[in-house]
């Protein structure tokens, strides 16, 4: 990581060079980004639970739908931050705000893709299947969500991707994860290793960015059943 | 019914062992939507005899798919009474119901993430059957329906044409032996040539099996060529007709039947004569050149080839080997004997 520009002197601090500020930190590196990547995942597996049974509930009700998909739409314009700042005093300065925030901004692309998902399953699939005496919970389950699962996992991967982010932000309100350090960087603009400090978070979060998109690359090989892979 | 029959210990298809249609009975059946005006299926009553096929034919939005969908539940009917051998269905559970009924769509409706072998033993494996009884199945069936097992169990139905597609979707239909099959335009969507070869070998697998089929068309080509009885459909499902196709032929019994027959009815009746059923003459050593039938042709299609080839006598073999010959004169004497049938008959 960073290890070739080792000289990166940037105008506003004079702290150490980059490599040598990762060095000397090295130890609350890697605790922090492990902590960051785990809380992510955590979130984006509470969020594809929800998710998918939620659109489970609605998917067959045109309006339920169009409830959900509209919140979803609405739930994107609201910054995450003024959300952070309206729980605080409910919830108090603890990874209780965190969590709840950045699963429901994970919740919003999954459910969105859950539904949608749900809803283009051929019908004459479901007549088949129902034709055959199928019931109602073994189609969903052996005809529908595998069906489905392709663009529900596409929904998970931006959903992923969204966790990483706002789990920096929520460094905020709690001291976790690789937001501290662009947190920290911005209260003592100025001072030695701001720079060493925004790099880090930069660099770190987009690593667990990318390990994510990797990591979904292989689930999906894995797990989208072989009839219907692309 | 099946569930009393043991793992058949051949592969081929045993017509001895499975189970043969029984009948259905329609009681003045209705379905009414509560936005609709008119009811879209109007007191509808027939029976339907065990191990026929029965089409159900008529202009779109006439109600022979509604009629068809409620014997297995798919549509709830309004009022009126269903049996399935003397069993009212609607006092069946409608999930077990259907897995005891075989059901196949114009759309086909392979599950594409399911290999084959998982679409075919679909309703047996939800009927819990043991694995060794379900294998046996699947290759039976796939081999009933033209399909050589070792070459397509394992593929996925994006890998299949749309014949042997649509092969499949008969072979899953009957893979839990029902006695009852529900067939919705079923070789709509594949083409003329493909379509007819369809047809035909369903009409031999039907001929081991004897299930009872109800087969919804709107095409009353396909109507003669399939049907032991013809059900011709009104608006409301009203039945205007319901005879075999001979019968529909000769004698349709109003205008709306005749306008559906369409032209060419006597032509189309020559569709439902085998060449089996004349005597054939002794082939001359002139015939040697003329062109040849074979002997299960129909004699439309003797005529055809006649018209085609221009030529009066045609040799007529079985598996390639002549058996006798037949000439313009001898399918004109059956034309006219076809028709003082059908005399006596609207005499009667």
């Amino acid at each position: 990581m960073g290890g070739s520009d080792g000289d990166v002197q940037l105008a506003f601090g004079d702290g150490l060079p980059f490599r040598e500020w990762v060095e000397a930190y090295q130890d609350d590196l890697i605790f922090y980004t492990r902590q960051h990547a785990l809380l992510s995942l955590y979130c984006v597996l509470a969020a594809a639970v929800i998710a998918v049974v939620l659109a489970m509930l609605v998917y067959r009700s045109e309006r339920l739908s169009g409830l959900a998909i509209n919140s979803v739409s609405v739930g994107f314009t609201l910054p995450s931050i003024a959300l952070f700042g309206i729980l605080i005093p409910f919830l108090g300065r603890n990874i209780a705000t965190v969590f709840p925030v950045v699963v429901l901004y994970s919740l919003l692309p999954a459910l969105r893709n859950a539904i949608v998902g749900l809803q283009s399953v051929d019908p004459a699939m479901l007549d088949a299947a129902r034709g055959m005496g199928m019931s109602r919970f073994r189609m969903l389950w052996q005809i529908e969500l595998p069906l489905a699962w392709p663009v529900i996992l596409a929904g998970l991967r931006v959903s992923a991707q969204l966790a990483v982010g706002i789990v920096a932000i929520g460094a905020i309100v709690y001291d976790v994860g690789l937001g501290q350090y662009a947190f920290s960087a911005l209260a003592n603009l100025g001072s030695a290793n701001t720079a060493n400090e925004a790099l880090a978070c930069v660099l770190f979060v987009a690593a667990i960015g990318i390990a994510f998109d990797l990591a979904f690359v292989l689930v999906r090989r894995f797990t989208t059943p072989r009839g219907i892979r692309v | 019914m099946s569930d009393t029959k043991d793992v058949t210990t051949t592969p081929q298809a045993d017509s001895g062992s499975d189970a043969a249609g029984v009948p259905i009975v329609l009681e003045q059946v209705s379905k009414r939507y509560p936005s609709a005006k008119s009811a879209a299926v109007d007191e509808i009553s027939m029976e339907i005899p065990a191990g026929e096929i029965v089409i159900l034919v008529g202009p779109s939005g006439c109600g022979k798919t509604t009629t068809m969908r409620m014997i297995n539940r798919l549509i709830e009917p309004t009022s009126g009474k269903i049996r399935i051998d003397g069993e009212d269905v609607l006092s069946l559970d409608d999930v077990k119901l259907r897995r005891k009924i075989g059901y196949v769509i114009q759309q086909i409706g392979l599950f594409p993430h399911l290999s084959i072998t998982q679409n075919v033993s679909l309703v047996p494996r939800m009927l819990k059957w043991d694995k060794r009884r379900i294998n046996d199945r699947v290759d039976e069936m796939l081999m009933l329906v033209g399909l050589e097992p070792s070459e397509f169990r394992d593929r996925y139905p994006r890998q299949l044409s749309g014949g042997q597609q649509q092969r499949v979707g008969v072979a899953r239909a009957l893979a839990a032996d029902p006695p009852v099959m529900l067939m919705d335009e079923p070789f709509g969507a594949v083409d003329p040539i493909n379509r007819a070869r369809l047809q035909d070998e369903f009409l031999s697998v039907q001929e081991k099996l004897r299930k009872t089929i109800v087969f919804v068309t709107h095409d009353f080509d396909e109507a003669i060529k399939m049907g032991d009885r013809i059900a011709v459909l009104d608006q409301g499902a009203k039945i205007a007709q319901y005879a075999a196709p001979e019968e529909i032929l000769s004698g349709p019994a109003n205008d709306f039947v005749e306008g559906f027959v369409g032209q060419g009815a006597t032509l189309k009746r020559l569709q439902l004569e085998r060449l089996e059923t004349l005597d054939l003459r002794p082939v001359s050593a002139a015939d040697k050149t003329t062109s040849r039938v074979p002997i299960n042709a129909t004699l439309h299609g003797v005529l055809d080839e006649m018209i085609a080839t221009a030529q009066e006598s045609l040799v007529v073999v079985k598996d390639d080997k002549p058996i006798g010959s037949v000439s313009l004169d001898d399918v004109l004497a059956r034309v006219r004997e076809l028709r003082a049938e059908a005399e006596a008959k609207e005499g009667a």
